[in-house]
């Protein structure tokens, strides 16, 4: 692999990772906030207000996943590396 | 004549807020409402992945078949692990926890060192959840 492309991919996967985690994170807090708030409110709904909390972190944190794989892939499988 | 005990038990028997053990029972009931709605997850994320690696091993033969198993067992460990955080929420923890961002990139690097195991197929196995969960948000009412 030239420099080039090293140099590229090491800033490409430190973008894909940092880009990409920004979203989920500001997503993620807000949600965590909203359902502990929803648990002291109400304590009898806290198992549905888990449940819910979890299929949306899952959901929200996949999107960090793939920035994630993203930039392991560039930076250990790189497919331009020739 | 209902005597004082009486009348203090009829009270605590209708009053939440009197009666400690109804408040520890609604606690577990709460808990194990979250508990099952992870074994649902868990069941139908352990099917998807028994029918995928057994399609897979028939039309891609075994090494795609076994890269599929270890993605979908690290996609299931994931899974726990956040669940483990979520369920920690509020109670003895303040943030969920991202211990289990670690999982993607152990299989990546596993998948990337050895050769018996496909990148690709390891990928889309830990992505098995995911049709799981959807099913799953569906069907809740």
């Amino acid at each position: 692999m030239d420099s080039i492309t090293t140099a590229a991919s090491v800033v490409a996967a430190g973008l894909a990772v940092g880009l990409g985690a920004i979203g989920p994170g500001i997503g993620q807090g807000s949600a965590a906030q909203g359902a502990v708030e929803g648990i002291a409110r109400q304590p009898e709904a806290e198992g549905k207000i888990r449940g819910t909390l979890l299929l949306s972190f899952a959901f929200m944190e996949s999107l960090t996943i793939y920035g994630l794989v993203v930039a392991l892939v560039l930076l250990f499988a790189n497919p331009f590396a020739g | 004549m209902l005597m004082a005990s009486e009348i203090v038990e009829d009270c605590a028997s209708h009053d939440p807020l009197l009666d400690i053990d109804s408040s520890d029972s609604s606690s577990a009931v709460r808990s194990d409402e979250y508990l099952e709605l992870q074994f649902r997850v868990f069941r139908l994320t352990f099917l998807l992945t028994f029918f995928s690696v057994g399609l897979s091993g028939f039309f891609w033969g075994i090494q795609v078949s076994a890269s599929l198993l270890f993605g979908a067992l690290s996609g299931i460990l994931y899974f726990r692990l956040l669940a483990r955080g979520i369920g920690k929420l509020g109670t003895t923890s303040k943030m969920v926890g991202k211990v289990q961002l670690l999982v993607p990139v152990v299989l990546v690097l596993t998948s990337s060192r050895f050769p018996q195991l496909d990148l690709i197929p390891a990928l889309l196995g830990f992505l098995l959840y995911k049709p799981a969960l959807i099913i799953q948000f569906l069907s809740m009412p």
